[in-house]
């Protein structure tokens, strides 16, 4: 079995100039090449934490982790993992396609090439066909969102780190972006670690929930719900079994919280 | 309650309209109201300065240009220049930031005859002066727009294991223009003020020796055309600044 992410007794935090705050410690946590996980907890748990250790954006305080056979830095500088955050984070002097490109002109000898076609495939995939030449400020939240996660998919990482990207749009536009999301990861077959505050999105999106726990932060649980879907990770957000899933991490949360 | 904007007709009229009114009741109610014209000239005797002395004027015109557009960019160059050093070296900024700090307490005035006792009477201390009137101003502004770019896009840029090189060229340096281009809008004053005042104190040429000299002489519609024509000067630059602005920030 091959994993995307492994942790061993893994600590993250932030270090000081002579101190360090450990938010979640004793993280042990394997996740297969190809799975989608949901990262599921309280405020304040550590969750997007965790994602910034697997992105090499922070190091670990402790413990031992490897990202696709490797030390996060090596597979940063191989630029193998996409990153998603929570504000679309588009540079406002880029038209979309530009900032849809923009891994073609920062990353060094690793920066990848540049392909019209690419950009124009990631436009009709995200459905943001004809509006390649506009600026972000011209677009909703929802699209510029899109055009984040296009972004993220342009060098196509076999790793997909998502910290709570569709935390601030409205309930339609969420939904919809849940299921485009599930589409392209059926597609490219990356592995897609998400982190994210609502429970139905949590059990909808993954085929694993891992629930944390805060003060101190630790992982407190990891429920499979591959049994509850079709073997493509979809399902009726109305069925019973993805009710009772959704109850069973409510009660959880509760608990931990 | 929400005021309407007002139509686009009225938005350019009524500016010209406003100052047509004052130029109408200086020409007409300040000699009316006996205020002789020594101190001042109507608006007819000042184009009449335009019209009958318009050599003068213009020889006088052009040194003030050079030494303000001269002035203009080399302060706002090294202003440019020294932040970027700031920003990327934090020894050299805590060493040299309140040095900088110290100079821009000095008055320009005071600053300005030790400029002209080292560098002359020529064009040169007045160029110095513009441009030491113009830096302040940019490199605080350049520094934080330097330092702009937020946690996320930072991270970002990580992310894709950009190189610092590409991190100043393609994040930090277009998030810093909205911020430089604010500070050389005020440049564009600032700098003809920088030259007119070095040449009140040392110089027999340019428009602000000719106001010193108007002044003197009691000659005081030469001394409001000399006004009008320096301030044209830098609404002219001011202009310039604005349009290569749009050109280069399209995106707001």
């Amino acid at each position: 079995m091959t994993f995307a992410v492994q942790t061993r007794n893994l600590d993250v935090g932030y270090r000081n100039a002579d101190d360090s705050v450990t938010v979640l410690s004793g993280v042990d946590l394997a996740v297969e090449a190809g799975e989608f996980l949901t990262i599921l907890g309280p405020s304040g748990c550590g969750k997007s934490t965790l994602l910034r250790v697997v992105a090499d954006l922070l190091e670990p305080l402790g413990g031992e982790i490897s990202v696709l056979g490797d030390k996060p830095h090596t597979v940063r500088s191989r630029r193998d993992v996409g990153f998603v955050f929570q504000d679309a984070t588009l540079l406002p002097w880029r038209t979309v396609a530009a900032n849809i490109g923009l891994p073609t002109v920062v990353g060094g000898r690793h920066a990848s090439k540049f392909d019209p076609n690419r950009i124009t495939e990631l436009l009709q995939l995200l459905g943001l066909d004809g509006l390649g030449d506009r600026f972000p400020h011209q677009l909703s939240g929802g699209q510029r969102q899109r055009v984040a996660i296009a972004r993220a998919l342009l060098n196509e990482p076999k790793l997909l780190l998502m910290d709570e990207p569709f935390g601030a749009l409205d309930e339609i536009t969420r939904d919809r972006l849940n299921d485009e999301l599930l589409t392209i990861w059926r597609r490219t077959g990356t592995t897609i670690l998400f982190v994210t505050h609502s429970i139905m999105e949590a059990v909808y999106l993954g085929q694993r929930v891992m629930m944390l726990a805060a003060n101190p932060g630790r992982i407190v649980n990891v429920v499979d719900i591959r049994t509850a879907k079709s073997p493509d990770n979809s399902c009726k957000r109305e069925d019973p079994a993805i009710i009772s899933a959704m109850a069973e991490l409510r009660q959880m949360l509760e608990q931990v919280s | 309650m929400m005021r309407r904007p007002l139509p686009r007709w009225a938005t350019i009229s009524l500016p010209i309209a406003g100052a047509l009114s004052i130029i109408l009741a200086w020409q007409f109610l300040l000699p009316a109201a006996g205020v002789p014209s020594y101190i001042a000239p109507t608006p007819t005797r000042i184009a009449g300065v335009f019209q009958q002395q318009w050599a003068l004027l213009f020889d006088n015109f052009w040194p003030t240009l050079v030494e303000a557009l001269s002035g203009f960019f080399i302060g706002n160059i090294s202003a440019v220049l020294l932040a970027v050093v700031f920003v990327y070296s934090r020894v050299v900024q805590a060493a040299y930031f309140p040095v900088v700090l110290f100079f821009n307490t000095i008055p320009i005035l005071a600053l300005s005859p030790i400029i002209i006792l080292i560098f002359g009477l020529g064009m040169t201390p007045k160029i110095i002066i513009a441009a030491v009137i113009c830096f302040f101003p940019t490199l605080v502004n350049m520094i934080r727009g330097l330092n702009s770019a937020s946690h996320n896009e930072q991270e970002l840029l990580r992310v894709l294991s950009a190189t610092p090189w590409e991190i100043f060229w393609r994040l930090r340096l277009p998030r810093s223009l909205p911020m430089l281009f604010s500070s050389l809008r005020i440049a564009s004053a600032t700098a003809v003020i920088g030259a007119i005042v070095g040449e009140w104190i040392g110089s027999d040429k340019g428009l602000g020796a000719l106001i010193i000299q108007a002044t003197f002489n009691y000659q005081s519609d030469r001394l409001y055309a000399a006004i009008v024509l320096s301030s044209s000067m830098s609404i002219a630059i001011f202009l310039s600044v604005v349009m290569i602005e749009r050109r280069v920030i399209r995106y707001i």
